[in-house]
């Protein structure tokens, strides 16, 4: 097939990517591709799952699929706010007494990325018939190469977000660790020069 | 008292409702309980649902225009297009709405602009 001949400079799981186009039919879909680096995980999760539904088409019905196909790329880089990368814990229950297994965001980073995004937008569509087969249109990737680049593509633009401003406590911390920051920088490259002097200053 | 046989009255009255139901699936259009039990559902369901109908649709023009107006620009959405045509007095109703949005795009945007000034 040209795809796989033109992917072979995709290393990773190729057949994990191309499962079931197949069952996929009416191939009148878009393409759309959504870069998940320095995006918030929620957010971006929230836009995918109305491109997903087919939610941003006029001839959306409830009852068929008709959702494009996403691929997000940069899945690796995907942001999160807060203490959510110690502190968002995974949990699943394997059906036997006790045990209850979890595992926290940075240990899931560094399995498998991708699971992470799939995982958001899975949990934010409906829980219909139609999951399935919405799952199957969504394809992740940790880096940002990818083996459909001979399709018609279209980069997703994220709507622009309105910040809110920071809080003063956690203001504080962030100022105290970039005056850390320089201090180390300049107590390193006095260091060199040996003047206890600048340490005093800087200390003080 | 005489002896009567009940005949063919049972078979006529099962042959109507039996009609009704011919074309449901499986057992539901040949066996002559079900028959009775599945037909009885079917007009609950006819009843309930004549009223639903006029809700669902309402729920799909809705999601529909919304699909379209969020296209329009940042944060402009279902919502405020409603409250700009009650504004303006505008009497096009939600099922035009959608179908304007399905068959001819421009055309919605176009009103939304005149009425968003």
């Amino acid at each position: 097939m040209a795809a796989q001949a033109a992917a072979t400079t995709f290393n990773g799981n190729l057949k994990k990517a191309l499962a079931g186009l197949r069952r996929i039919n009416l191939e009148g879909l878009r393409w759309r591709v959504f870069d998940a680096k320095g995006q918030v995980l929620g957010r971006l999760a929230s836009q995918i799952s109305t491109v997903i539904q087919g939610k941003d088409k006029p001839t959306y019905a409830p009852n068929r699929d008709d959702g494009d196909m996403c691929i997000v790329i940069n899945a690796k880089d995907v942001c999160v706010t807060g203490r959510k990368l110690t502190d968002k814990v995974y949990y699943w229950h394997t059906g036997y007494v006790g045990h209850l297994k979890e595992r926290s965001l940075k240990d899931q980073m560094a399995k498998d990325p991708t699971e992470v995004i799939r995982k958001a937008v899975l949990r934010m569509l409906p829980r219909n018939k139609l999951r399935d087969d919405r799952d199957r249109k969504l394809r992740i990737f940790a880096d940002s190469e990818h083996p459909f680049g001979d399709r018609p593509l279209e980069p997703y633009m994220m709507p622009p977000r309105k910040v809110r401003e920071m809080r003063p406590r956690v203001r504080r911390a962030l100022i105290r660790a970039q005056k850390k920051a320089e201090e180390q920088e300049q107590g390193g490259c006095q260091r060199k020069g040996r003047k206890r002097e600048a340490k005093t200053e800087v200390a003080a | 008292m005489t002896r009567i046989k009940r005949g063919y009255i049972a078979r006529r009255r099962r042959k109507k409702i039996s009609l009704f139901a011919s074309s449901f699936r499986g057992a539901h259009s040949i066996l002559t309980r079900t028959i009775t039990q599945q037909r009885i559902r079917a007009l609950v369901s006819a009843y309930r649902d004549r009223d639903r109908k006029k809700r669902d649709f309402r729920r799909l023009w809705i999601t529909r225009i919304n699909a379209v107006i969020r296209g329009v620009g940042v944060s402009y959405s279902y919502s405020r297009l409603i409250h700009n045509l009650y504004k303006k007095q505008l009497l096009l109703n939600r099922k035009i709405l959608a179908q304007i949005a399905i068959s001819n795009r421009n055309c919605l945007y176009m009103i939304s602009n005149e009425i968003r000034k």
